[in-house]
């Protein structure tokens, strides 16, 4: 973690833990955006970057991944774009490739499925195996828990 | 008649107290409980488990006892939560009830085993109170104690990824086709269950006796392993001790703190009771009930409750029941009284489900089985006054579960039995499922038990017979989507959910290019075996998995076998074993056989307009979809005596001769059955256009019963279904009939009822034992609609699915559809009732 990193989330511990989901959702604006409003090629990388915000500002939300090791593989089902979640140390840092060896990967067709997949309120995970819109490999605890942490986050924004 | 003193049976009434309790439960929603997924992983952590590579028998049962002896001892509930216009609200009520102790600490619980599929929660912990359909409460709490404290350890440590971690590459690769759900379902990764356990022995015994009875055992044994064993049985029991005497502790002080003599003498009796069993043995119809209801709920500390069944609980307390009356220390009466109580606790907890589960098992319960009438195992009558009580309290308490089924033998049961039981269904529209002990116990002979072990059977599940206490047949391990091999047939392989550019199994030749109706029999047979054998491989891959990681000590204790072979259950230490095969869509498949080989190969030379037709949806072929759907057009299962029923009578064959000779890792057989649950609805969704007119996700024809529309007449319907070997169906069936209640002459209605189950079941016809088994709703058509339009107006609205009872409102909207939909015969002609198919409105078949 930079220095910078660091001291943000030490200043981020004397601040009660209402106004820590305050700074989280100043500073993850274009999650909301592509939530509430229109949701665009973004959105993965949008909510990557929440959960960043929210990893560094709110202890609480830190709390969840404590211990928690794991590599999590998202890339669309044509491949062209790939992202990987690791997690570390209590730490998540994002790469902008996939990971040949992961825990789990989420291939899917196209954010819209994805979100639907993760975050929908009604998620309907039948509708997307039927639709093939989704596809999982590897242990799907990781990915559960990572839909916890998504789901967390959105609730925190205020927008679950 | 029975009565007491002047009140005959029929008009014992359920009691206020008792009724109070009823509708706080259909009040109350399902919560979370994590007191058990907290216990498991904080001892689990303790004795080191999730670093070995192997967990013993002992180890576990240490761990269940240190959770028995440190679960809270809960007598009475007093709080649930009930759903509001602005949400989930708390309420209070009054519960009495003389049996203490409940599954969960909820007073409907929904119990959480992260040991097997629980983690597929975590996604929903925060939304799962407020989905529309079955939603379960939880408190903030409770999430991150899942969150924090249970989930992150179970993460490598649970039975799937287990068996994914240690399986082959051509494991993982059927477990992708398991994720897909397209053409079978699994249940080991979920559970250890689909059985009956042996009460007779706790109750006429006391458990102390089986402790010693294991000691003295481990003490002769030279064998580490079964000395482990034994020493593990007795740790459990102990367990069971202790949770019972910690209810009568609690019991205790709640009496000393009362303030109502009345209340206080009923607390006092309690502790009485449950400090003396279930260590000793029961002396009363009360104390058995007691003994049951606490080796119930250890039973379900260990494993999922996925159709653990009851069993013959009329045969196994009725001598305490006759004592008791005789001696004049209970009424009949107050034995209803009793019995709806332990309904309403045996209810106490519903299975967890997630979203997409939801969608494929919405509103299923436990389906726990109680079995009740019959034959003893020497082949007399054996329906006494108990059975009749039993029938009384399940119709006075009309709940999903337990799911009552009721056995008959034609010539040996009385034709008044059989009548009273068609008047329960009519009373409650829908339970007791009937079975026929004739064809039943030739299909439980033909698959290895002795003739006295089969007369012996109950019911597991939805509709499974197995002999009571000593089979443990894992009779719901496989749910087969049957007509995903005949997709795989029609597509040489491919399967057009996975896009047709893919071979999935394997080439077996494009049916176009068929001479012959037999060649394409010859194609279908080895796609079949291509489905069975993925499914049955991974079933063997969970089974040895468990047998790592999950010996079953609990449920072991409480078995007839596992004592005296010194053998856990899932090593193979019962009595009887199996595994247990469900065949979903087997009508849709036999029409489609029918259809192609009517219309395809029928013709000179082959036609394949048919192909084409199911490739397009029908769209654009209305014609011959009108022709595929007229049974005189084209010969259907239930509706053409000879041409109908040949090809269903050469699939069953096939399948049976397919599984039966396949033994499992515990030494037992393969054995196919139809029932369905709600997946030939879920399955439905995965399937495009059959060659039987059934539509692009349609849902499949439920159980065994043949397709709704074709079948005008009830008489030939139920002929084909009695016509099928029983031999080839010993994991059970499900026929789902509808009948128009009669608003008029009861007693005609009643007598054609009876009439019409006793031809069913009549063996003198040409078909050899009669029908199996058979089901009944008994609502009207009207009150369905209306039930959808309205479901608070119809919230206590019982429905047969296929095989287990649900509540119409929880079921998801493509089940209520199916249901709406199933042929409604007029008992008083027997002739179909036309209605027009039920339409959805517009995503209500995902709305959940």
């Amino acid at each position: 973690m930079t220095t910078r990193r660091s001291a943000l989330q030490l200043a981020s511990r004397a601040f009660p833990e209402p106004f820590q989901n305050f700074l989280v959702g100043r500073l993850a604006r274009q999650l909301k955006a592509e939530l509430c409003e229109k949701m665009t090629d973004d959105f993965l990388e949008a909510l990557l970057r929440g959960m960043d915000w929210a990893f560094l500002l709110s202890g609480s939300y830190r709390r969840n991944i404590d211990g928690f090791c794991g590599i999590c593989v998202f890339r669309t089902l044509d491949n062209k774009v790939s992202t990987t979640a690791v997690f570390e140390d209590g730490h998540m840092s994002v790469e902008h490739q996939a990971r040949y060896t992961y825990n789990v990967r989420v291939s899917f067709q196209d954010v819209h499925a994805l979100w639907s997949f993760l975050l929908s309120e009604n998620q309907d995970i039948l509708d997307s195996i039927l639709a093939n819109t989704v596809d999982v490999d590897g242990n799907l605890n990781y990915l559960y828990r990572f839909g916890f942490l998504a789901k967390d986050l959105t609730r925190r924004l205020g927008v679950a | 008649m029975i009565a007491t003193q002047e009140v005959p049976l029929q008009e014992v009434k359920l009691a206020p107290a008792l009724r109070a309790l009823r509708e706080a439960y259909f009040q109350a929603i399902p919560e979370v409980c994590v007191e058990r997924p907290r216990l498991i992983t904080k001892f689990s952590v303790e004795a080191g488990l999730f670093e070995r590579e192997r967990i013993t028998v002992l180890e576990k049962a240490r761990l269940y006892r240190r959770v028995l002896q440190h679960r809270t001892p809960v007598v009475w509930h007093k709080q649930g939560h009930k759903r509001t216009a602005t949400g989930l609200e708390e309420f209070s009520f009054d519960d009495s009830s003389p049996f203490a102790g409940s599954t969960t600490s909820k007073f409907k619980g929904v119990p959480i085993y992260p040991e097997f599929m629980a983690l597929a929660l975590w996604p929903e912990l925060w939304t799962m109170s407020r989905r529309q359909s079955n939603p379960y409460y939880i408190s903030e709490e409770e999430i991150q104690a899942l969150n924090l404290e249970v989930f992150p350890f179970w993460m490598d440590h649970n039975i799937t990824e287990l068996a994914r971690a240690r399986g082959t590459e051509e494991d993982r690769r059927r477990m992708q086709l398991l994720q897909k759900f397209v053409f079978f379902l699994a249940s080991k990764p979920n559970c250890i269950s689909h059985t009956i356990p042996d009460f007779s022995r706790a109750v006429r015994e006391g458990l102390r006796a089986v402790i010693n009875d294991a000691l003295e055992r481990q003490e002769r044994s030279t064998d580490q392993r079964q000395q482990d064993f034994y020493q593990a049985m007795a740790e459990v029991l102990e367990g069971i001790i202790a949770y019972a005497h910690n209810l009568a502790d609690a019991a205790a002080g709640m009496a000393t703190r009362a303030t109502d003599a009345k209340q206080k003498a009923h607390l006092t009796e309690i502790a009485k009771i449950y400090g003396r069993v279930p260590e000793q043995p029961a002396r009363t119809f009360r104390e058995g009930l007691t003994t049951i209801w606490l080796c119930w709920t250890a039973i379900h500390l260990e494993n999922p409750n996925v159709g653990l069944s009851l069993g013959r609980l009329d045969q196994v307390l009725y001598d305490l029941y006759r004592r008791d009356i005789d001696a004049g220390r209970m009424t009949v009466e107050d034995a209803v009284q009793l019995l709806g109580y332990v309904w309403l606790k045996i209810g106490d907890h519903v299975p967890m489900v997630p979203a997409a589960g939801e969608q494929l098992f919405g509103g299923t319960g436990s389906n726990q089985a109680i079995t009740i009438g019959g034959v003893d195992s020497e082949g007399h009558n054996a329906v006494n006054e108990l059975t009749y009580v039993m029938l009384r309290a399940i119709e006075l308490m009309k709940l999903r579960d337990p799911n009552l089924n009721a056995r008959y033998y034609p010539g040996v049961n009385g034709k008044d039995y059989l009548r009273r039981l068609c008047e329960a269904n009519v009373n409650t529209g829908a339970t007791p499922a009937l079975h026929n002990d004739r064809a039943v116990i030739r299909a439980l002979t033909a698959s290895g038990h002795t003739v006295a072990q089969a007369r012996d059977y109950g019911v597991i599940g939805c509709v499974e017979p197995g002999s009571n206490g000593r089979f443990y047949g894992h009779s719901g391990a496989i749910l087969l989507n049957l007509p995903s091999a005949l997709e795989l047939t029609l597509f040489n392989g491919r399967h057009r959910h996975f896009g047709l550019d893919n071979v999935i199994s394997m080439e077996t030749g494009d049916p176009y290019t068929f001479q012959s109706f037999a060649e394409f029999q010859g194609a279908f047979n080895l796609q079949l075996h291509w489905v069975l054998d993925q499914a049955i491989a991974l079933n063997e891959l969970f089974g040895r998995i468990h047998q790592q990681f999950y010996p079953t000590p609990i449920l072991s204790a409480l078995f007839e076998g596992p004592m005296e072979s010194g053998k856990d259950l899932i090593e193979g230490g019962a009595t009887l074993n199996a595994s247990g095969i469900a065949i979903i869509g087997f009508a849709d498949v036999v029409d489609s056989l029918n259809v192609i080989e009517k219309l395809v190969y029928g013709q000179q030379p082959s036609d394949n307009t048919l192909f084409r037709a199911i490739a397009k949806n029908y769209e654009g072929y209305e014609a011959l979809l009108a022709r595929v759907r007229n049974p005189e057009k084209v010969p259907r299962f239930g509706a053409d005596e000879v041409n109908g029923e040949k090809n269903a009578i050469w699939l069953t064959e096939v399948l049976h001769e397919a599984t039966h000779t396949r033994r499992n890792y515990r030494g037992g057989y393969y054995r196919v059955g139809y029932w369905s649950m709600t997946n030939h609805a879920g399955f439905g969704r995965f399937i495009g256009a059959t060659p039987n007119g059934r539509k692009d996700g349609e849902n499949f024809s439920s159980g065994l019963t043949p397709c709704s529309g074709v079948t005008p007449h009830m008489t030939a319907a139920l002929h084909a279904v009695a016509n099928l070997p029983a031999e080839c169906i010993s994991n059970g069936m499900a026929v789902n009939l509808k009948f128009t209640p009669d608003d008029g002459d009861r007693t005609r209605m009643l007598d054609n009822f009876t009439a019409a189950v006793a031809g069913y079941f009549d063996a003198s016809a040409d078909h050899g034992t009669g029908g199996m088994e058979i089901q009944f709703n008994v609502t009207s058509h009207r009150d369905f609609i209306e039930a959808v339009k309205d479901p608070s107006r119809y919230d206590q609205l019982l429905v047969r699915v296929s095989g287990y009872t649900a509540y119409f409102k929880d079921l998801n909207p493509q089940m209520q559809k199916e249901i709406i939909d199933r042929t409604e015969y007029r008992l008083s002609s027997g002739d179909a009732v036309p209605y027009e198919p039920f339409a959805l409105t517009k995503g209500a078949d995902h709305d959940n």
